[in-house]
């Protein structure tokens, strides 16, 4: 449709798809990507800086090589003592020659790369991010549509009904509205257990409020259309006109809100998981790395740095997608003649 | 005026009675409190006889697209007695209603919005069909249906291999000419056509109407002809009804009330539609009606018209006239031509 | 009557740069308008006409669109020359325009009388409360009774015949030299219609306003104008005195409309005459008569080359190709 042509004339938010879509198939193909696993823990490779070129033996060797020194400094030498040469040797052979054993499989442990570092545990960032991204995307593109199936129905059922259902309908969200949704998640969690599943639920239970508002007002403003009438004089009944011929023609509104809700939904995650109620360990989203990054901002910037910037990107690139299809599915744009 | 009872004249196809439509008009936010009516339509009979086309005329706010409407029973009528086919539609139950509207179609006046713009036109033609046969009135296979749409397209001049596409993809001609063949689908006796032409360009309208003529012929339908353009109306109906301020004020033959109008405001009306054709207009007399098209909203104890007329006098302020039969079909509500009873 | 010519416009083309192409709503239009005259521009949707008229103003939104030819001579100065500051003059005080739907061209939240002094004040120096004296004039002379009252109403207050007035009075307060009426009526009742042509008529004679009357309407240019311009895909294909293109139409899109519009006075329940096919794409249109699609006799010169225009006398002019070889009434 012309719609998909004005979107690809927005050159930010084809950017921002682009994004969108590598961040999609990094996550879905994570199992098969040649990157270390993300809850192997190797506790010698604790804090491992990032690093492109050197493996992580090396960094190892280079990190005892600096300690060493700046001890022998402190005694006034240049130069290392027997001792310390020693030491060193010993790590060098290490470095060669230990295995470990993961999953079945014996590797040389200390050849392995970080490229974006390791954290307190060991455990490799980079893979922990694109894993992080699995869990935070799931629950971003899974909470929404929750939310958009809540919003759709009800919005769509107020709209078209009116009268007491909608009046009801519309003082709960009203009162919704005014409650710190975030009190309510965290009651929720309490309660009935801090799992992915009920985080998915209990978000989804917050968010449907403003869907259920504008798809609500589309439906008013639609249902007296012609087509609409001329669909009743056909003999259409009430649910066909709502399901077949209303809420078709919202779908405008719903597709941008979806895309500007996901960001909000991983946002919302993060937030918990920083407080603490979000995923469980071993598993790791976006925002518990975070968490755990920013204890060690200091000393271990790579491990604040490195999942705040994926995770910031892709809520621009969702954002810009977000704006431009609402541009370009609106008709009546700046654009237009 | 009381006539013979429906169910015996067999050519009466519909049969209006003292219909009226209300709107309340609500005040308030929390407590709503009616303050009072919109009458848009105030108290109409007529009957249009099988095969013939009645054309309603008048102008904004008369009240002709809401008759219509209440005839298709999308409004409910405040009063009054609608006879399709010596049964009143107004008392009629859900599944009988169902079966009632099988036979009176309807077309509307905007064609962009009288489409859903998300549907393909095969859908949307077939959608008539597709809910029938699900209430099982009509017994139906889906490629029944499928060629039944495509026969429709052809005989509204449209090309059957248009089926897959959408509304947004066509002129406003063709989607008028979608909508005709839409209505056609149940193969109806009647058919409501609100303002078929108006939302057209010029010589797309000679097309559709040169269209729906054809196919008054072939089919032989019955239509309730809804315009505010009277040269169209004078074309293309045999009986013509004046309405006015939800009233009829006239109602006679085509040819009848082009020659004879009885009612002032026929005759403002008539005067006012401009002719294409110079040396007529130069010479033409007019009669200009002074104020605007008031609303409908008070209830009127004398003559809608007392407002604007120029031939008023004091009865018609006290008294409404009914419309009363003047000549041999030709109908008036005016005092200048009877008393009051 | 003087027949000094006020406005000249010379092979006007405006073109529009959209998503799928080069829109040539304006396609090279030429006509004149001298003193007293009134001109109707007819035409169907998408026609061009209200594309023209804009551009006589310059009131072309300018990303999409552009006049890309031709001239505007307004007393023999041409507009598309103009400073800011002459346009400002000429615009609202010299050229007058009325549209078609009142509602959307008053603003909503301005009072008649901020509306009307306003205008008086700035083109004609006027102090304020003379400017409020000439308003309620003006509204008294278009028929609003109690000018008095109802000038510090707001538009919504007022019904559609009674809004169009006010627009009527608004463009005519300045006194200007052209008044063009962008489709006045077309959105209006016809007894109300009718009140409205009268006082356009009457005004128009009263001040010695020159008019442009666009419209789709044959009948309103039969009583109101004595010059037509037909225009079909940015073109004018037939122009002339109203009582000559009535009496014999040479093209045949003309002829098409005349005949295709049932009139009130002649009683057929035939078929109406209609033009077969569908108006014309103004994307991309090739050089040839834009007409030829839909035309019964169209030839194969017509599909090559935009027709040249053939004079029948007394400014009756044509742009088709069976009338060109001969002149004189071809064939039909």
């Amino acid at each position: 449709m012309d719609a998909w042509r004005r979107l690809k004339k927005n050159r930010m938010a084809i950017f921002g798809m682009a994004l969108v879509i590598f961040y999609s198939l990094l996550s879905l193909l994570a199992a098969i990507l040649p990157i270390h696993s993300f809850k192997h823990q190797v506790l010698d490779h604790q804090y491992l800086p990032p690093s492109l070129t050197k493996t992580a033996g090396e960094l190892l060797y280079e990190r005892q090589e600096n300690t060493s020194m700046d001890a022998a400094k402190n005694e006034g030498r240049n130069e290392l003592n027997e001792k310390e040469k020693e030491e060193l040797s010993v790590l060098k052979q290490r470095i060669e020659n230990e295995t470990m054993v993961f999953d079945g499989k014996t590797v040389k442990v200390h050849q392995k790369r970080y490229f974006l570092g390791t954290d307190a545990l060991g455990r490799d960032l980079l893979a922990r991010i694109i894993y992080g991204g699995q869990v935070s995307i799931s629950i971003g593109l899974v909470g929404t549509l929750t939310a958009v199936l809540i919003g759709l129905i009800i919005g769509a059922m107020a709209g078209y009904l009116g009268r007491s259902f909608d009046y009801i309908a519309m003082r709960i969200v009203d009162i919704m509205y005014g409650l710190p949704y975030m009190l309510l998640v965290i009651i929720f969690m309490a309660i009935f257990g801090r799992n992915v599943i009920n985080l998915f639920l209990c978000l989804a239970l917050v968010s449907w409020l403003t869907l259920a508002r504008v798809v609500r007002g589309q439906i008013i403003s639609l249902k007296n259309s012609e087509f609409v009438q001329a669909a009743r004089v056909v003999g259409a009944s009430t649910g066909r006109i709502v399901f077949r011929h209303l809420v078709p023609n919202t779908l405008g509104v719903v597709v941008v809100f979806t895309t500007l809700q996901i960001p909000s939904f991983i946002l919302m995650e993060s937030f918990l998981s920083y407080l603490g109620l979000g995923v469980q360990a071993p598993l790791a989203s976006w925002g518990s790395l975070v968490r755990d990054g920013v204890d060690g901002m200091k000393s271990y910037p790579w491990l604040l740095f490195f999942p705040g910037l994926t995770m910031t990107v892709f809520l621009f690139s969702m954002n810009f997608l977000g704006d431009g299809l609402r541009d370009a599915l609106d008709p009546q744009s700046k654009n237009r003649l | 005026m009381e006539e013979a009872p429906v169910a015996s004249d067999n050519n009466i196809l519909l049969d209006v009675r003292g219909l009226k439509v209300h709107f309340p008009i609500e005040k308030g936010v929390i407590l709503k409190k009616i303050v009072g009516h919109i009458r848009a339509v105030d108290g109409v009979d007529f009957e249009i006889r099988r095969g013939e086309t009645l054309g309603l005329v008048g102008e904004s706010g008369c009240g002709k697209s809401t008759t219509a409407r209440a005839i298709a029973q999308l409004y409910e009528p405040t009063a009054g007695e609608i006879y399709f086919e010596g049964k009143d539609l107004c008392k009629l139950n859900k599944g009988d209603l169902l079966e009632a509207r099988m036979h009176m179609q309807m077309i509307f006046q905007d064609p962009y919005a009288s489409l859903n713009p998300r549907m393909t036109i095969g859908d949307i033609i077939a959608e008539p069909l597709q809910i029938y046969r699900g209430r099982g009135f009509l017994q139906v296979s889906s490629s029944d249906i499928r060629k039944r749409v495509e026969d429709l397209l052809e005989k509204v001049g449209l090309s059957r291999y248009f089926v897959n596409r959408f509304p947004h993809e066509f002129s406003g001609g063709q989607k008028q000419r979608i909508g005709i063949a839409r209505a056609l689908a149940l193969n109806p006796k009647l058919i409501l056509a609100d303002e078929p032409v108006s939302a057209l360009d010029v010589s797309i309208q000679s097309q559709i109407l040169n269209l729906l003529h054809d196919l008054q012929e072939e089919f032989g339908l019955t239509y309730l002809f809804i315009a505010h353009d009277l040269a169209v109306i004078h074309h293309i109906s045999t009986r013509v009804a004046v309405m006015y301020l939800g009233v009829i004020v006239e109602i006679a033959g085509s040819a009848v009330l082009y020659d004879d109008p009885l009612h002032p405001y026929t005759k403002a009306l008539l005067s006012a539609v401009p002719i294409p054709d110079p040396e007529v207009e130069r010479t033409r007399k007019r009669i200009i009606l002074e104020g605007d098209v008031p609303s409908p909203d008070r209830e009127r104890h004398g003559c809608y018209f007392y407002d604007r007329c120029s031939q008023r006098m004091d009865i018609c302020s006290t008294n409404i006239p009914h419309l009363t039969e003047m000549k041999p079909d030709h109908r008036v509500a005016c005092f200048l031509y009877f008393k009051p009873s | 009557m003087q027949n000094q010519e006020i406005l000249r416009v010379e092979n006007l083309k405006t073109y529009f740069n959209t998503d799928d192409g080069i829109v040539k709503a304006v396609d090279g239009v030429s006509f004149t308008l001298n003193q007293g005259e009134t001109l109707g521009i007819v035409g169907e949707s998408g026609c061009g006409k209200s594309v023209m008229n804009l551009s006589v103003m310059r009131l072309i939104p300018s990303p999409p669109g552009k006049i890309t030819g031709g001239d505007i001579f307004f007393h023999g100065k041409s507009v598309l020359a103009m400073s800011e500051d002459e346009l400002r003059d000429l615009r609202g005080n010299k050229i007058s325009m009325i549209f078609q739907d009142p509602m959307t061209s008053l603003n909503p939240f301005l009072r008649i009388s901020t509306q009307l002094v306003e205008t008086l004040q700035l083109h004609q120096g006027l102090s304020k409360s003379e400017a409020r004296e000439k308003a309620i004039q003006m509204l008294r002379m278009v028929g609003i009774p109690t000018p008095e009252k109802r000038i510090d109403a707001y538009p919504h207050q007022f019904s559609g015949g009674m809004r169009q007035r006010a627009m009527i009075a608004m463009a005519l307060s300045c006194n200007p030299e052209i008044l063009i009426a962008d489709e006045p009526t077309t959105a209006l009742d016809v007894t109300i219609q009718a009140q409205i042509l009268e006082i356009i008529k009457d005004l128009t004679v009263k001040l010695n306003t020159a008019v442009i009357l666009i419209t789709h309407d044959l009948g309103v240019v039969s009583g109101l104008c004595n010059k037509i311009c037909v225009m079909y895909a940015g073109r004018i294909v037939e122009r002339g005195s109203t009582a000559d293109l009535f009496r014999d139409p040479k093209h045949p899109y003309t002829r098409g409309l005349i005949r295709s519009v049932p009139r009130l006075d002649k009683t057929s329940h035939e078929r109406l005459y209609s033009i077969p096919g569908t108006p014309p794409n103004l994307i991309n249109v090739p050089e040839c008569c834009p007409f030829h699609p839909r035309c019964e006799h169209t030839m194969d010169i017509c599909c090559g080359k935009f027709p040249e225009e053939t004079d029948f006398g007394n400014e009756h002019r044509t742009s088709c190709w069976l009338c060109s070889d001969g002149g004189g009434s071809g064939g039909v």
